[in-house]
């Protein structure tokens, strides 16, 4: 699971160490304490003091991903970040963060607090994917702030979850911005909470949340999905889960809010158990029970 | 002999669908088998490449020596069963390019079957023309010996029952690969000329004929209900 091409990370972070930092022009890369420091502006953007994380500042236009990967590849390491993306004005972007262990019994604990802000006209395509033992503990928090006109488009994927996942996500919608979410998540002896909040603040936002939750072996999956609307504004809440085995769990809560009469939220919410039909469909094909499962849950996470 | 079925009884629901079929096919051979709805066609074909949801309760199927009654679907497959599904479902999220990767036996199976088609998800908003021809794709690339139809002709126009017939023809009848031809019409049996035809009705095979066209005829004139009165009943 390691990184295989370093030399295209930005900024890499081993347990408490940091392994590389390259900031190229027009992007400003740096520890999150150093930037503490430097940049006395970036300060109230920081939910706390940092100890460590990464601080990354787009300035201008740059033509390749950025890209930032915490790795946990000791025993009990406890990982406590505070992360701090900012895209300036008209700037379009895209990141991508890799957050992983490096082995499945590291029991290791990857906390982090990440406020990300787009400034007007900005977008973002932001990708994360995670992949952890068996025996960690995960709690990512994120902030975005959207500013006016600005897109978000924020794709989370954890396919080998830890043990335990509580992942809390805010979302601040000013006027014309739109926040685009999936969140693909495989439950597999795990217990799972999700937290996401959309604030459609500004006239005319958008925000649009996916979940595709599967509850594979042993999975308690919670859920807690809400949009906000106190401008007019639309939002649409898509939650879908999978109960692929007799011992899991998945609960869904979608919650719709809406303080102007000239909003329009919706929501669709189900949980399935795997299709027989389909099931015994690609077996036709020469495919094992297992691996028909599998093709099916590849192909509802793909959706 | 290819596939041999004797005695077969079986039961969906807590009903007997299917009540005593006797089957033979050889390697090679084409045979059709006609029925009306709810006769137990499907369940037969069902019930051959060994989908679980359908309970034996009787009887035994043989794959050339080999006894296959309790096989899983996928064993079955992998011996050279393969059943081209009547209302196949769609799997969304995966393309049908995808599913031939992971099932493909054979190197680069190509068919005119419409460039778009492979990189959709399988059977999703398909018309019934392009369930056919994705069920076809699918089948020949698992290289098999004996090959079920289910109504392969349903709901397809002329132009592309000729097409489907053409390719039944090329990549199965003329490589000697035995075929089972399901259908309710009859129409393809024109095209295919199947060597022997049975009726099913109710769960039971109640006429097996050399001459298709002789069938065609007798149930056109009859009906299925009124078949049991065909002077072919005693052959």
């Amino acid at each position: 699971m390691a990184m295989k091409n370093v030399k295209n990370v930005n900024y890499w972070q081993v347990d408490h160490k940091i392994k590389n930092v390259s900031g190229q022009k027009g992007v400003i890369i740096l520890p999150s304490p150093e930037a503490w420091q430097k940049f006395k502006w970036a300060r109230k953007w920081f939910a706390r003091k940092p100890k460590e994380g990464y601080f990354v500042w787009l300035k201008e236009q740059v033509d390749f991903p950025l890209t930032t990967c915490l790795t946990i590849a000791s025993k009990k390491i406890s990982q406590n970040l505070t992360n701090l993306l900012v895209i300036e004005k008209n700037i379009k972007a895209k990141a991508n963060v890799v957050c992983q262990a490096t082995k499945n019994n590291l029991c290791g604990t990857h906390q982090a607090q990440g406020k990300l802000i787009l400034k007007d006209n900005a977008h973002l395509e932001y990708n994360h994917f995670h992949q952890w033992g068996s025996q960690d503990f995960v709690s990512p928090d994120y902030q975005f702030i959207l500013g006016k006109n600005s897109r978000l488009t924020y794709n989370y994927k954890n396919l080998s979850p830890p043990k335990n996942l509580e992942l809390k996500t805010l979302i601040y919608n000013d006027e014309n911005s739109s926040a685009n979410l999936k969140f693909v998540i495989n439950g597999l002896n795990s217990k799972i909470n999700l937290k996401d909040t959309i604030f459609l603040q500004g006239k005319n936002s958008q925000g649009i949340v996916r979940l595709r939750l599967v509850g594979r072996k042993n999975s308690q999956i919670e859920a807690k999905s809400e949009i906000l609307a106190q401008a007019s504004a639309k939002g649409h809440l898509d939650c879908q889960g999978i109960l692929a085995s007799k011992d899991s769990t998945i609960s869904l809560i979608p919650k719709l809010v809406c303080q102007n009469k000239k909003a329009q939220i919706t929501h669709e919410a189900s949980i399935g158990k795997i299709s027989e039909e389909e099931l015994n469909y690609l077996r036709t094909r020469g495919l094992s029970e297992k691996e028909a499962i599998n093709l099916i849950i590849t192909g509802f996470l793909n959706k | 002999m290819l596939l041999e079925i004797k005695n077969l009884k079986v039961k969906g629901n807590h009903k007997e669908i299917l009540k005593g079929i006797n089957l033979k096919l050889k390697p090679g051979e084409i045979q059709a088998l006609l029925g009306p709805n709810a006769s137990g066609k499907s369940t037969l074909a069902q019930v051959i490449s060994g989908n679980p949801k359908y309970k034996i309760s009787q009887g035994k199927i043989f794959l050339g020596t080999r006894e296959i009654t309790k096989l899983s679907p996928e064993k079955r497959t992998k011996l050279g069963i393969a059943l081209s599904w009547q209302n196949p479902p769609t799997i969304k999220g995966v393309k049908l390019s995808h599913l031939l990767e992971k099932i493909s036996q054979v190197k680069n199976k190509k068919l005119d079957i419409g460039s778009d088609l492979i990189n959709r998800e399988i059977n999703l908003d398909f018309s019934g023309g392009e369930k056919k021809m994705s069920e076809l794709l699918q089948i020949l690339s698992l290289n098999p010996k004996l090959v079920i139809l289910d109504e392969i002709d349903s709901g397809l126009d002329l132009k592309r029952l000729e097409k489907v017939a053409k390719i039944i023809k090329k990549e199965l009848i003329e490589k000697k690969i035995s075929v089972l031809l399901i259908t309710h019409s009859g129409v393809i049996l024109r095209f295919l000329k199947p060597q022997m035809t049975n009726v099913i009705i109710k769960g039971k095979i109640i006429c097996q004929e050399k001459n298709y066209k002789k069938v065609l005829k007798i149930i056109k004139r009859y009906g299925y209900e009124k078949c049991k009165k065909c002077k072919l009943l005693a052959s």
